[in-house]
């Protein structure tokens, strides 16, 4: 047990897939912290799969082996848990990982994530390296919202646009979105006013029949009809556009996220993990993963390589950015770890 | 003499436990001490002391949660019951070759992954799926709410979970000795009479059984609820996972599975007690 070389080769030959069941944790007492030394030429990747993996592998995954030699594997789904629960039992299950704004400032004081340096300047955020820019923006089925809704107090209006209606179950996105329904202007948001906003809540709660919690389930429920309007990340409303639904969507009051690159804290991998941030953020790749995927390059040096065809469906383009407006986790008005716990009870309630 | 007859049975009586011993080997490295872990967890994160308990006993949230797994794997128990009591009855009394043809189609339904029958309900109770279309065939205007909703979560978990207590219900039936029947006749039972007073305590056993393994199992249920249900009736497992990935808190998402384990050891306990576990099995 105490030889690593038997735990790794003889015992686990695949330590992360003999590791995703719920034996993770015993295995984890028993050959800890030898197996997460195993294999240092493949580094592992959490993906939100869908439009972004198909991005990622073929912009940012693909051209690194090539580079480097290391070869990049996949774990899903995205988990803030996972991350966490890897640092306190030494068993990894990915390296490498994105957070959103929210998320980062929480895996930072938890110390969870690795130090990191800037990349190019400007480029750290609370030790992850900023990479692109995602929307959650409305969008509405045009087959039963005949008339066009404009901004998110038509949202609410459940008379005029009457159906059924989903939010993504993530207290930090919703409160906003509430505020601004409530005729609160974009630029007076934060720090945010919780108790108007879920009084606001309180209004709609009845006529929201799904609390989404995944990306593809957004899309699915818009694709299939099983909701009239929805607040989705703009990546996956092209995906159910794309896939000929009968959808519409509007960039007026778009909330924008950040997503940053992180390493996991102490991960064996640390090299390859921290090359690879180097590398997903520089300019050509990222601007090869934005154009694809349509997110907003967070990299200035990246836009050059960004074609103009791109910019009708990224949040940041100039047309679309004066729409939107940046979540703002520095000032956000409360601690956002209480707010989702009483999210959850008002859900519940 | 004696002495060598009772070394030698003392010797086969090793063997038994020799056998079992790969098995509590794995229960033990599998079972044991990851559940121990989980106990640790429950009064140690994030402070040392019982306040995730007394959270997950007092908290309105989890109260609720609590009462509505209970109110629903009750539920979804007398859902299998009155699906799955007149089916089994129906494969005992028919023919033998009827008997295994409805046989085959519950245990091929039973193989079927849970995800995909699951899944397979999203389809049918969907906005646009076959059974709002039929709906709209026969003449009515407005589009019920099926899916997400308490009714769509317990119909999928019924389905799941009724040849759990079909299995056992008609083990027990099988097992009925006609001539007790034929004497209640010939004593003057009929119908009603005879089936409750003969019929019904004769396979109140098999009843039991199918519903303690259906409310226990319901009681665990994860993926269904939350992919069907409503977030209003959310179940335990569903919450647990949720305090897990979204707080982080493993104190008291390991209190709650706890709590949750707690419960059904006495459940299970009272039914030792009442019937013997072992009956559980056939």
């Amino acid at each position: 047990m105490t030889d690593p070389k038997f735990n790794s080769g003889l015992i686990l030959p695949n330590r992360r897939r003999f590791l995703q069941g719920s034996a993770a944790l015993a295995a984890g007492a028993l050959a800890m912290p030898y197996v997460a030394r195993a294999d240092d030429k493949v580094l592992y990747i959490n993906s939100w799969g869908g439009p972004w993996l198909e991005a990622a592998k073929a912009n940012l995954f693909d051209p690194f082996t090539a580079e480097t030699g290391i070869e990049i594997r996949t774990v899903s789904p995205v988990s803030f848990a996972k991350l966490a629960a890897q640092v306190k039992t030494g068993v990894y299950e990915f390296d490498v990982t994105t957070l959103g704004g929210g998320d980062i400032v929480r895996a930072n004081e938890a110390g969870i994530i690795e130090d990191l340096e800037a990349p190019y300047e400007g480029g750290l955020f609370q030790n992850g390296v900023a990479s692109h820019a995602f929307a959650t923006v409305m969008a509405w089925r045009t087959d039963t919202i005949k008339e066009t809704p404009k901004s998110w107090a038509d949202f609410w209006d459940v008379e005029r646009f009457p159906g059924g209606r989903s939010l993504q179950r993530y207290a930090a996105r919703v409160l906003p979105i509430a505020l601004l329904a409530d005729g609160v202007a974009m630029e007076d948001l934060y720090p945010l006013d919780i108790e108007r906003a879920f009084a606001k809540l309180d209004e709609i709660k009845d006529h929201i029949r799904v609390w989404w919690t995944a990306g593809a389930q957004s899309t699915q429920i818009l694709r299939d009809g099983e909701i009239d309007m929805i607040g989705i990340w703009h990546g996956r409303y092209f995906e159910a556009e794309d896939a000929g639904a009968p959808v519409a969507m509007t960039w007026n009051q778009a909330e924008i996220d950040r997503a940053y690159w992180v390493v996991a804290k102490d991960t064996p991998n640390m090299e390859a993990a921290k090359l690879f941030v180097e590398f997903a953020t520089s300019a050509k790749p990222l601007a090869g993963f934005a154009s694809q995927a349509k997110y907003g390059a967070l990299n200035p040096a990246a836009n050059e390589f960004i074609p103009e065809s791109a910019q009708p469906r990224m949040p940041t383009s100039p047309a679309n950015y004066p729409l939107a407006f940046e979540q703002d986790m520095s000032n956000w008005g409360g601690d956002p770890h209480e707010v989702s716990a009483r999210f959850d009870e008002w859900l519940a309630s | 003499m004696n002495r060598m007859i009772s070394r030698l049975s003392e010797q086969q009586n090793l063997w038994p436990w020799l056998l079992l011993l790969p098995l509590s080997a794995y229960l033990l490295v599998f079972f044991a001490v990851p559940l121990a872990d989980v106990v640790q967890m429950s009064v140690t994160e994030p402070t040392l002391g019982l306040q995730n308990y007394e959270k997950v006993l007092t908290g309105s949230l989890y109260r609720k949660v609590f009462l509505n797994t209970f109110m629903t794997a009750g539920i979804v128990t007398l859902c299998c019951l009155f699906v799955g009591y007149p089916l089994a009855y129906l494969m005992a009394h028919t023919s033998r070759r009827n008997a295994m043809l409805i046989l085959l189609l519950i245990t091929m339904s039973f193989w079927t992954s849970f995800l995909v029958r699951t899944y397979a309900w999203m389809v049918l109770l969907g906005n646009n799926g076959p059974v709002i279309w039929l709906i709209q065939a026969m003449g009515f205007e407005e589009k019920p709410h099926l899916l997400f909703t308490r009714f769509s979560s317990t119909l999928a978990m019924v389905h799941i979970l009724a040849p759990y207590m079909i299995m056992n219900i008609y083990s027990v039936m099988q097992k009925i000795d006609k001539s007790l029947i034929l004497s209640a006749e010939s004593m003057g039972a009929r119908g009603a009479s005879l089936f409750r007073h003969i019929y019904l305590p004769l396979t109140a056993p098999g009843i039991a059984n199918g519903s303690v393994l259906v409310f226990v199992i319901c009681l665990g249920f994860y993926v269904t609820p939350v992919l069907l249900g409503s977030p209003r009736e959310q179940m335990a497992a569903g919450l647990i996972g949720h305090q897990i990935e979204e707080f982080l808190a493993f104190g008291l998402g390991s209190a709650m599975a706890i709590v949750l384990l707690g419960v059904t050891l006495v459940i299970l306990g009272i039914y030792h007690r009442r019937f013997g576990l072992d009956k559980l099995w056939g």
